[in-house]
């Protein structure tokens, strides 16, 4: 409930010790590399390349497990960064990890080379089918090859979803291949008891992480709620909104402008999950989400039978309306974006009162929908419902794409910053929410910054992972 | 669902065929070593009928006296205390991609009691590194595991393996039944 002073400061104080943990961890791992060998180690035939191996090998391995963690929908980590944020971090430093990974494979081979005195394609072979665990590790390296090649943006723009996330789940298994290599041929994280427990103890924190909360969290989930479609109803153009019935939905702690991963059960792509937010404040048993059939997986979602079994990740997703410093807020929504407007608006309306700049009041919410042309508005009826029982203003922003007008849209020469003064004058003392494409999302952001609105009270989700 | 089902059965074969090679379940690929010069018993000594050290053992059943005490308490110097066989076998000097290395051991009373290393790569300052930690660690394990089929050191995979095949090669000339 806002304002969630109490639950802010929880937040950051857990940030600074899951930081700090990162840290610690990374300075063991350094340890690790000075106490077997370091610096003395750069002395002797291919010590130089094989003490640069081992640096980046411990790190490298650290890396890959944070890398994992990161994405286990840990949630404590959800909550306080939310999934863009750790998505965006997972990529960083998955990228990283590969990146020295190749500085460990290499540096490691002309080590070892030059040490034995013998060529570097045989110090090849000899690497990969004599020492223990070897074969696995290279077969590791593969599959991260293959991971971290159709990751790069070039590459996954061209591949379907589906094919991409597929090829993605190899990360896991090379993460796991890799560990017996560095257990059975470096000796690092078997040196000494401290070692041992560390390394070990986070190869079963992540393990136990992943199983947990991916896969037996939505699982018992599903078991707990039983979830399933109650109806679909046609809202506009190629939009409908997928009614959900269940039990004690309000245990799911799903809040409104958050997200889950919805995977509906017993039909031809039941494997595939759709990130939707809710577009209704959830009651103790009825969910609502409102999507816009764009491409077969949710066509398809267009003609679910009543009665299918529903499998829900999550809730995800920092845009709700408690995680707020202001009272009053701005919602800024293109397209179908405004499904999570209204779930939004429908929650701040239903606030008690409270203080801030105009006194003690109900807080006040004035949404902005930016659509193509009058067919294109959404939830008129229920807006219009909330409108009058609470303080809310809807304004459409109709027309087409064009250069004068930016993301305000329509033919005539505006400046957006103007405009959005003329409908919320109080633009300083709001907190804004924003929904719709990427592009667009960064050109309103760009008239709020001109227009002198801090970065922290901008709340803005993209669905484009 | 079709290519998630394909992909999981070929990924599933591959992984059993990737298991099935020496080095995915911690051993060291091909042999890692190459004998140099043959095993040889270098000391063999008969239970003998008494002597004033006691090695601490029970009465070895193989002494010809009888008159052994239980117990190694502490024998008088004139005490029928039995020593049991002891012999002392060099193994193979093993040839390693960075050294010799060579081990010789002792077995008392059908029971391996002393490993040491007569040669190993020690030239390197890595080398040095690696095996003043390696060399202890092998010897622990041989004596626990009273045979050389010990896990051998992570890090030292030659000078693990050269240790292992010396070894195993000295207590075939021993004739030491594991």
């Amino acid at each position: 409930m806002f304002p969630d002073l109490a639950g802010r400061r929880r937040r950051r104080m857990t940030a600074r010790l899951v930081v700090a943990a990162f840290f610690a961890g990374l300075a063991l791992v350094v340890g690790l590399w000075l106490t077997g060998g370091g610096l003395r180690g750069f002395a002797g035939v291919g010590g130089p390349a094989t003490e640069i191996g081992r640096l980046s090998g411990l790190v490298a391995s650290y890396l890959l497990l944070i890398q994992v963690l990161l994405m286990a929908r840990i949630p404590w980590l959800e909550r306080i960064w939310g999934h863009d944020v750790l998505a965006r971090q997972h990529r960083l430093v998955g990228f990283l990890s590969f990146d020295l990974m190749l500085v460990h494979i290499v540096a490691i081979t002309l080590g070892y080379a030059a040490a034995a005195n013998s060529g570097v394609l045989h110090e090849i072979w000899l690497l990969v089918t004599v020492y223990p665990g070897m074969l696995l590790a290279t077969a590791g390296t593969a599959a991260l090859v293959a991971v971290v090649v159709t990751s790069i943006r070039a590459s996954r723009r061209r591949m379907r979803y589906e094919s991409w996330h597929l090829i993605h789940l190899y990360a896991y298994l090379g993460v796991a291949l890799a560990l017996p290599h560095q257990l059975w041929t470096g000796g690092d994280f078997t040196a000494s008891p401290v070692a041992t427990v560390f390394w070990w103890g986070l190869w079963a924190a992540t393990a136990a992480a992943v199983l947990l909360w991916r896969v037996v969290t939505p699982l018992v989930r599903s078991a707990r709620h039983r979830i399933k479609v109650l109806a679909v109803v046609p809202e506009a153009r190629g939009v409908v909104s997928i009614v959900m019935s269940g039990n004690r939905l309000d245990k799911l702690g799903l809040q409104a402008g958050q997200f889950c991963q919805w995977r509906f059960l017993g039909r031809p792509g039941w494997t595939r999950a759709h990130p939707f937010t809710v577009s209704a404040v959830p009651t103790r048993d009825r969910l609502r989400i409102t999507i816009r059939a764009t491409g077969d997986g949710t066509r398809s979602l267009t003609a679910l039978k009543p009665g299918t079994t529903v499998v829900v990740e999550g809730p995800y997703g920092v845009m709700n309306a408690d995680r707020r410093e202001h009272r009053d807020v701005l919602l800024i929504a293109a397209g179908v974006g405004v499904t999570t407007m209204r779930g939004l608006a429908e929650a701040i309306i239903a606030e008690p009162p409270s203080n801030g700049p105009g006194g003690y009041r109900r807080p006040s919410v004035v949404l902005l929908h930016r659509i193509h042309s009058q067919p294109d508005t959404l939830f008129a009826a229920e807006f219009g419902h909330l409108a009058g029982v609470g303080d809310l203003r809807v304004h459409a922003l109709p027309g087409r794409r064009s250069a004068s007008s930016a993301w305000w849209g329509g033919s005539r020469r505006i400046d957006p910053g103007t405009e959005l003064r003329r409908l919320a004058p109080d633009l300083d003392d709001r907190e804004v929410y924003l929904c719709g494409p990427a592009a667009w999302m960064t050109q309103v952001q760009h008239t709020l910054r001109e227009q002198g609105v801090p970065k922290t009270a901008v709340h803005a989700e993209e669905f484009s992972w | 669902m079709k290519r998630i089902a394909l992909a999981a059965f070929s990924t599933m074969a591959a992984l059993v065929v990737l298991f099935l090679y020496p080095t995915s379940t911690g051993h060291s690929g091909t042999t890692a070593a190459a004998p140099v010069s043959a095993a040889r018993v270098v000391t063999s000594t008969q239970p003998s009928t008494g002597t004033a050290t006691s090695t601490g053992q029970g009465p070895d059943p193989a002494t010809t006296t009888g008159s052994a005490p239980t117990g190694s308490a502490a024998a008088s110097p004139t005490a029928a205390a039995p020593a049991a066989a002891s012999t002392t076998v060099d193994g193979a000097a093993e040839m390693t991609r960075y050294g010799l290395v060579q081990v010789e051991v002792v077995i008392t009373g059908g029971k391996i009691t002393e490993v040491t290393a007569l040669q190993y790569p020690n030239t390197d300052g890595r080398d040095v590194q690696i095996n003043s930690r390696a060399i202890p660690k092998l010897r622990a394990q041989v004596i626990a595991a009273q045979s050389a089929k010990i896990d051998g050191v992570s890090g030292a995979t030659f000078t693990s393996d050269g240790y292992v095949t010396s070894l195993q090669s000295a207590l075939d000339a021993a004739g030491f039944k594991q």
